[in-house]
């Protein structure tokens, strides 16, 4: 069995990747917020959701946290009466992403606060590591 | 005069909170994912009061019960603050309380060690 503290730390790691691909997916809904289709009724970008799961490390003994999956949203999307856009339809309307930036914004404070969480674990996994070696150093 | 089992106490506490810190950084890690219950570990004191009571290897071809296995702590499903929507029922303010008194301990006990090793010390150079 590995060191209790050790494998504190790699659950820790395994947390801020799962957090930062979090953001990652957030980042590109943000930057695809406008995209539309090129070509007459041509969907336009679909947001895309992250979904985790907790795995079980057999040689760790411990529930990681991984991906479970990209997945797309299914909301429907905005239309806008642009007759000019390439994309628009026969009576003129553009289909637009199904992107709220408020909800992207929320769940870019929610990843932060959890990779904020794991990044404290770590740090005080380490101190109480530093904290017993100390006793040799000065005991 | 009685032995004091002091630094075995201090290394089985310290043993018990590097456990529980593990249980708070699955906790931490875990804490968006659905269904996920919030797992602690068991209190100390039951910790020790069951290790007291452990089988003594009386023959050489006894299987002894290393004091890490028996340290153990087996997860238990926390008394959590709030389950979410999802089912997840991780509160990350409950979780850092938690660390935050985990860190506390873990600089108590090593800091007793410490000046109970400097006192043997002081006694041993005179």
């Amino acid at each position: 069995m590995i060191d209790p503290l050790d494998a504190s730390m790699k659950i820790a790691g395994a947390g801020l990747q799962a957090q930062s691909t979090r953001v990652r997916v957030v980042s590109e809904n943000l930057a695809n917020a406008q995209a539309t289709g090129t070509t007459r009724g041509a969907d336009p970008y679909r947001r895309k959701t992250v979904t985790f799961e907790s795995a079980m490390n057999r040689a760790l003994g411990v529930s990681l946290v991984k991906i479970k999956g990209v997945g797309v949203d299914k909301a429907p999307f905005r239309v806008e009466f642009e007759p000019s856009h390439p994309a628009a339809d026969e009576k003129g309307y553009v289909k637009m992403p199904n992107v709220s930036l408020l909800l992207e914004m929320a769940d870019m404070r929610e990843a932060n606060r959890s990779y904020e969480a794991n990044l404290q674990m770590i740090k005080q996994a380490r101190s109480m590591q530093s904290m017993t070696i100390d006793l040799l150093r000065n005991g | 005069m009685e032995p004091i089992h002091l630094f075995d106490l201090a290394a089985q506490q310290s043993r018990w909170l590097a456990v529980r810190q593990n249980a708070v950084s699955q906790n931490i890690a875990n804490a968006n994912t659905p269904r996920y219950t919030a797992r602690d570990v068991e209190p100390f004191e039951a910790v020790v009061r069951k290790t007291t009571l452990s089988l003594a290897a009386t023959a050489p071809n006894h299987i002894s019960s290393t004091p890490a296995e028996a340290l153990t702590a087996r997860p238990r499903k926390s008394d959590s603050w709030s389950t979410v929507h999802s089912g997840n029922s991780v509160s990350l303010e409950q979780e850092m309380l938690k660390a935050g008194e985990i860190s506390r301990n873990h600089a108590f006990t090593t800091n007793i060690v410490r000046s109970f090793h400097r006192m043997m010390m002081t006694a041993i150079k005179g």
